[in-house]
C-alpha cells in the first residue's frame, strides 16, 4: 500500500508547497474556470436570478417597513425559534446518524445488515402522509401514548409529544440520514493503517478516535451539520403539525395575508441567516484540514461476543421498530376503513379497498410515473452539476469558491413554496434574465425545481468526500503526465464516487416525494404523487392517500436495495478504490 | 380549458362531467388542479404573465378581492353575474359569490350529550369548555379569519372599539387545546377524541357525517356568520370562451340545487324549492357587516396572532 500521511492542518501546507502550487496555477487555474463556467450558467439562470427577483420584492412598497418587522419583535421571535430549532437539530441528528453509522461501519453484530437498509428508511417517509403518521403515532391519542396507558396507567396527556418536542422529533427521524450517510461514506474514505499506526504508537482506543478519526470526519461531520441546519430553517410541514410559530410559518401566513413584500423581506433574512452560518462552518472546515493521502479500504468489523452479542441483537431490534414505527403507521392505515379506527390502540377494521381502488383506475399510477421521471431527469443533471460544482469549490481556493458554494446551498435553506414561486415568476414569460426560456405550463419546470432543491445534496457529499483527498494525489498524476480529464477520470471521480452515490440517491428520493414546490408549479393533469397523497388528504380519503404513501415507500425501499445490491456487487466483483464502501 | 379549484375533488369532479355531458364539444378537454385556496390565488399571481388557468374556483370574497386588487381576474358573463343576487358580486363583477358558507360549531356525539354540547359561541368561553375545544389553524384559513373576525365585528358595532371581541378571543384561546394544520387533521383529531368540540363551515361537517363520522353541528342561538365563497374568471386565459361556458353551466338552478341537494351546498341563487336538510337545520344568519371585516381583517388576525394566540397560561 502506498504511503499514508495524516495531513495536518493548512499552515503547515508549507510556503514551498504553496509556491511550486502557484507555479503551475495558471494551467490549472484555467481548467477550473473551464468547469465553472458551464455551471455558474446554470445555477446563475435557475438559481440566482429567481433568488434577486424575490430579494427585489422585499424592498418594493418600503425595504424599512419590510426589514422593520424583524426588529419589534413579530418575525424576530419567529427567527429566534428557527434558528433555537435548527441548532437542536442538528444536534440531535448529529448524535443519532453518527453513533448509527459508526455502529454499522465498525461492528458485526445480529441484525447489522436489516439496520442498513432501514436506516436509511425514514428518508422515504412521503412528507405530507408522514406528518399524519407522527401524529396517529404520539400525539395524545396516537398509538404509543394510548398504548402506555393500557398497560402502566399513564395519562396520555403526560406522554404525548407536542410542540417545540414534536418538531424536534420529527426533524431528528427524517434528518439524521444526512449524518449518517455522509459519516458512513467518510468512515469508508478512512485508511485503517492510519488508526494501526496510532495505535502501535501507543495511543488508546480514545485517543485514536479523538485525534485520529474524528478529526478526518470533520468534513463529513460539517456537511451533515449544513444539510440539517439548512433544511430545518427551511422546514415546513413539522412546525405546522405541532404549531410552532417559526419563520417558515410565518412566511407562508404573511403571504396568506396578502403582504408579498415582507413575505420576501422573510424569505430573504431566512437565506441570509442560513448564508452566514454556511460561511462560519466554512471556515472552520478552512481551519481543520485533515486529509488522508491514500485511498480508503475496509476494516475489518470489530464482532460482538456474549453478553454484548445479546445486547446487540435487542439494541437493533428495538432500533429498527423504532425507525420503523412511523412507515408502519402508514402501512397500517393503508390497510384500514375510513374513520373506522378512533378509540382503540390499533386499528380494527382491515380491508385491501385502498389499494385496489388504486390498481383498478388506469388515471392513478400516472402520479407515480410523473415523479419518478421527473425525479430522475432532475437527478441526473444534479450529479453533473453537482459534482463538478463540488471539485470546483474544493480546488478553487479564493472567493471564487464561497460565491460558488453559496450559490449553490442558497435553494437548501429556502421553503420550497419560496422556490416554486421564484421558478414561475422568472420562467413565466420570455425576457433576458431567462434567456426567453418559459417552463411555467410545461412538464419541464418540475424537473427544474427538483435540480434546484436537491442539486445541493449531491454538492455536499461530493464535496464531503473530495475534503478528505489531498490535491497532491491529482497532482501527482499530473506530473505523471494525465491530462486534467484523465486526472479527473481515473483519480478524483473514482475516490468520490460513493460520495456523488449518497447524495445522488438522496436527491432521488426527496425528489420523488416533493410536495412543497411541485404544489405551486406542477402542470395541469399532470400532478406527482405527492400532490395525488394531498389531494386525496384533503379529501379526507386517508385510507387511499396511505395507500398511495406505502406504494411510494415500497418504490423507494426497491431503490435502496437496488443500490445496495450494486454497490455490493461492484466491490465483490473488482476490490477496487470505487467501492471502499463499508455498506452492503 | 383548465379550472384551478379548492372545492373537494369529488364534488367538483361530479360538476364538471356534468358539463361536458351538457357541452360535448368540451369533452375531455376540462383539466382540473384541486388545491388550497391560497394556493390558487399564488399560483394565479405567479403566472400572470402567462396566465395557465381559466376559473379559479372556490375562495373567500377576501382571496378574491386580492385577486381584484392584483389584477388578475376578468369579468365574468354578464348571463350568469344577472342570475346571481347582487349582494354577492365581488367588485365590478370581477367574481361571483356561488355559495354561502356558514361557520357553526360541531361536536363529536360519542363524546357529549346534547345537552352537555354548547348552544352558542359565548358557550365556548365558558369553563366548562376548558380544553375541549381544537381550532383550525386561523392565519392560515381564509375560512378561520373570516370566522374570528366576525366575532371581533359583533363588539366593533357595538363598541367601536375591538378590546371586547380581543377578550373574547382570549378566553376562546384559553379554552382551546390546540391548534391543528389543516381541515383533514381537524376531522381526524375529533374524531379520535383528542376534543369535542370545534368550529367550522356546516357544509364540510354534514359531509363528514355523511361518510360515518361522528359529528353534530350546532346552529348558534345568535346565529352563523355566512361568507361568500366564490368563482372567478382568470384574466387572459388561455380558452376564454369555454370558461364562459362554464361560468355559465355553473350558474343555473339545475347544477346548482343538485350540488344544494347532494352536497349540503347552500347556493347564492334563489332556489323553487330548498332543499330538505336546510329546512330541517333552521339556520339562523348573524348579522356581520362584513365590508368592516374585509377591511379591518388583516389588523384584527394580526393582533390575534401576535397577542392573543397561545398566551393563555
Amino acid at each position: 500500500m502506498s504511503t499514508q500521511t495524516l495531513e495536518p492542518a493548512p499552515e503547515s501546507t508549507s510556503s514551498s508547497a504553496r509556491r511550486r502550487l502557484s507555479a503551475r496555477a495558471t494551467s490549472s487555474d484555467r481548467f477550473i474556470y473551464f468547469l465553472a463556467a458551464p455551471v455558474l450558467f446554470v445555477l446563475l439562470l435557475f438559481v440566482v436570478v429567481p433568488m434577486g427577483q424575490t430579494m427585489l420584492a422585499s424592498v418594493d412598497g418600503g425595504a424599512a417597513d419590510n426589514y422593520a418587522s424583524f426588529l419589534d419583535g413579530a418575525s424576530g421571535e419567529a427567527l429566534l425559534l428557527s434558528v433555537g430549532t435548527s441548532l437542536a437539530s442538528v444536534l440531535s441528528c448529529g448524535l443519532v446518524g453518527t453513533v448509527l453509522a459508526i455502529l454499522l461501519a465498525r461492528f458485526d453484530f445480529p441484525g447489522r445488515r436489516v439496520l442498513e437498509v432501514v436506516a436509511v428508511l425514514p428518508m422515504a417517509l412521503p412528507p405530507l402522509i408522514g406528518a399524519v403518521s407522527f401524529v396517529l403515532l404520539y400525539s395524545e391519542t396516537g398509538i404509543v401514548p394510548r398504548a402506555l396507558a393500557e398497560w402502566f396507567g399513564l395519562s396520555p396527556a403526560d406522554t404525548a409529544v407536542t410542540g417545540v418536542a414534536g418538531v424536534l422529533l420529527v426533524h431528528t427521524f427524517t434528518m439524521y440520514p444526512f449524518f449518517y450517510l455522509s459519516v458512513s461514506a467518510g468512515l469508508a474514505g478512512l485508511d485503517p493503517s492510519l488508526e494501526a499506526a496510532a495505535a502501535n504508537l501507543g495511543a488508546g482506543r480514545a485517543r485514536v478516535w479523538r485525534t485520529v478519526i474524528l478529526p478526518m470526519l470533520t468534513p463529513a461531520l460539517v456537511s451533515g451539520a449544513l444539510l440539517t441546519f439548512m433544511i430545518s430553517m427551511a422546514s415546513f410541514t413539522a412546525p405546522q403539525l405541532y404549531n410552532v410559530p417559526t419563520l417558515t410559518m410565518q412566511i407562508v401566513s404573511t403571504r396568506t395575508s396578502g403582504n408579498e413584500g415582507l413575505a420576501a423581506a422573510q424569505a430573504t433574512v431566512l437565506s441570509l441567516v442560513s448564508i452566514v452560518f454556511l460561511v462560519s462552518m466554512r471556515w472552520y472546515q478552512g481551519r481543520r484540514v485533515h486529509r488522508s493521502l491514500s485511498k480508503g479500504s475496509q476494516l475489518d468489523r470489530t464482532v460482538t461476543r456474549g453478553p454484548a452479542r445479546i445486547a446487540a441483537l435487542v439494541g437493533s431490534a428495538l432500533l429498527t421498530v423504532v425507525l420503523m414505527a412511523p412507515i408502519l403507521v402508514i402501512v397500517l392505515v393503508s390497510l384500514s376503513v375510513d374513520a373506522s379506527w378512533t378509540t382503540q390502540v390499533l386499528p380494527e377494521r382491515y380491508t385491501f379497498d385502498n389499494f385496489t381502488g388504486i390498481f383498478t383506475d388506469p388515471g392513478s399510477l400516472l402520479p407515480i410515473s410523473v415523479s419518478v421521471q421527473m425525479s430522475l431527469l432532475a437527478t441526473g443533471v444534479a450529479i453533473v452539476i453537482g459534482a463538478i460544482a463540488a471539485w470546483v469549490v474544493a480546488r478553487w481556493k479564493r472567493l471564487g469558491g464561497t460565491v460558488l458554494d453559496i450559490m449553490v446551498m442558497l435553494p437548501w435553506a429556502l421553503p420550497g413554496t419560496v422556490i416554486g414561486v421564484n421558478l414561475i415568476t422568472a420562467f413565466n414569460e420570455p425576457q433576458p434574465g431567462n434567456l426567453g426560456l418559459t417552463l411555467v405550463g410545461t412538464l419541464w419546470i418540475l424537473p427544474a425545481a427538483y435540480f434546484v432543491r436537491y442539486v445541493p445534496l449531491i454538492f455536499r457529499s461530493t464535496g464531503a468526500a473530495l475534503d478528505q483527498i489531498s490535491p497532491s494525489l491529482e497532482e501527482a498524476a499530473r506530473n505523471l503526465g494525465a491530462g486534467p480529464v484523465r486526472v479527473l477520470r481515473t483519480v478524483t471521480f473514482p475516490l468520490v464516487a460513493r460520495g456523488v452515490l449518497a447524495g445522488a440517491l438522496l436527491a432521488f428520493i426527496d425528489g420523488v416525494g416533493e410536495y412543497v414546490a411541485s404544489v405551486v408549479i406542477y402542470p395541469a393533469g399532470l400532478a406527482p404523487m405527492s400532490v395525488e397523497i394531498y389531494n386525496r388528504i384533503y379529501s379526507s380519503q386517508f385510507g387511499s392517500a396511505a395507500a398511495y404513501g406505502t406504494l411510494q415507500i415500497v418504490l423507494i425501499l426497491v431503490v435502496l436495495i437496488v443500490s445496495n445490491r450494486l454497490k455490493a456487487g461492484r466491490r465483490d466483483s473488482s476490490g477496487a478504490a470505487l467501492t471502499a464502501a463499508p455498506a452492503s | 380549458m383548465t379550472i384551478y379549484a379548492s372545492r373537494p375533488k369529488n364534488i367538483a369532479d361530479r360538476v364538471v362531467a356534468r358539463f361536458e355531458a351538457a357541452n360535448p364539444q368540451y369533452k375531455g378537454k376540462v383539466k382540473m388542479l384541486t388545491m388550497g385556496a391560497q394556493e390558487v390565488l399564488e399560483r394565479v399571481r405567479a403566472e400572470a404573465g402567462r396566465p395557465q388557468a381559466d376559473i379559479w374556483w372556490g375562495g373567500t370574497s377576501q382571496q378574491f378581492e386580492q385577486g381584484v386588487a392584483a389584477g388578475l381576474l376578468a369579468p365574468m358573463p354578464s348571463a350568469a353575474a344577472r342570475r346571481v343576487p347582487l349582494a354577492y358580486h365581488g367588485r365590478n363583477d370581477l367574481w361571483l359569490g356561488e355559495m354561502r358558507m356558514a361557520q357553526v360549531i360541531f361536536y363529536n356525539r360519542d363524546m357529549l350529550t346534547p345537552e352537555q354540547a354548547p348552544k352558542d359561541w359565548d358557550d365556548l368561553v365558558t369553563p366548562a369548555f376548558r380544553d375541549k375545544v381544537l381550532i383550525r389553524d386561523v392565519a392560515a384559513s381564509g375560512t378561520m379569519r373570516s370566522a374570528f373576525s366576525a366575532m371581533v365585528d359583533r363588539s366593533f358595532a357595538r363598541t367601536g372599539s375591538p378590546e371586547q371581541g380581543y377578550e373574547w378571543l382570549r378566553a376562546l384561546d384559553a379554552n382551546t387545546k390546540e391548534y391543528v394544520p389543516n381541515p383533514s387533521d381537524l376531522y381526524l383529531r375529533v374524531q379520535r377524541r383528542e376534543a369535542p368540540v370545534s368550529v367550522w363551515n356546516l357544509q364540510d361537517i354534514l359531509v363528514q357525517q355523511k361518510k360515518g363520522a361522528p359529528f353534530t353541528p350546532v346552529i348558534p342561538a345568535s346565529g352563523a356568520p355566512i361568507l361568500i365563497d366564490g368563482v372567478g374568471k382568470v384574466k387572459g386565459g388561455p380558452n376564454g370562451a369555454a370558461a364562459d361556458a362554464f361560468v355559465d353551466f355553473l350558474f343555473q338552478e339545475p347544477i346548482q340545487q343538485e350540488l344544494a341537494e347532494t352536497s349540503f351546498q347552500i347556493p347564492t341563487l334563489r332556489l323553487s324549492r330548498e332543499p330538505a336538510w336546510l329546512t330541517a337545520i333552521g339556520l339562523k344568519e348573524m348579522p356581520v357587516d362584513w365590508a368592516t371585516v374585509n377591511q379591518r381583517e388583516h389588523e384584527w388576525i394580526t393582533y390575534w396572532s401576535e397577542h392573543i394566540k397561545g398566551h393563555r397560561r
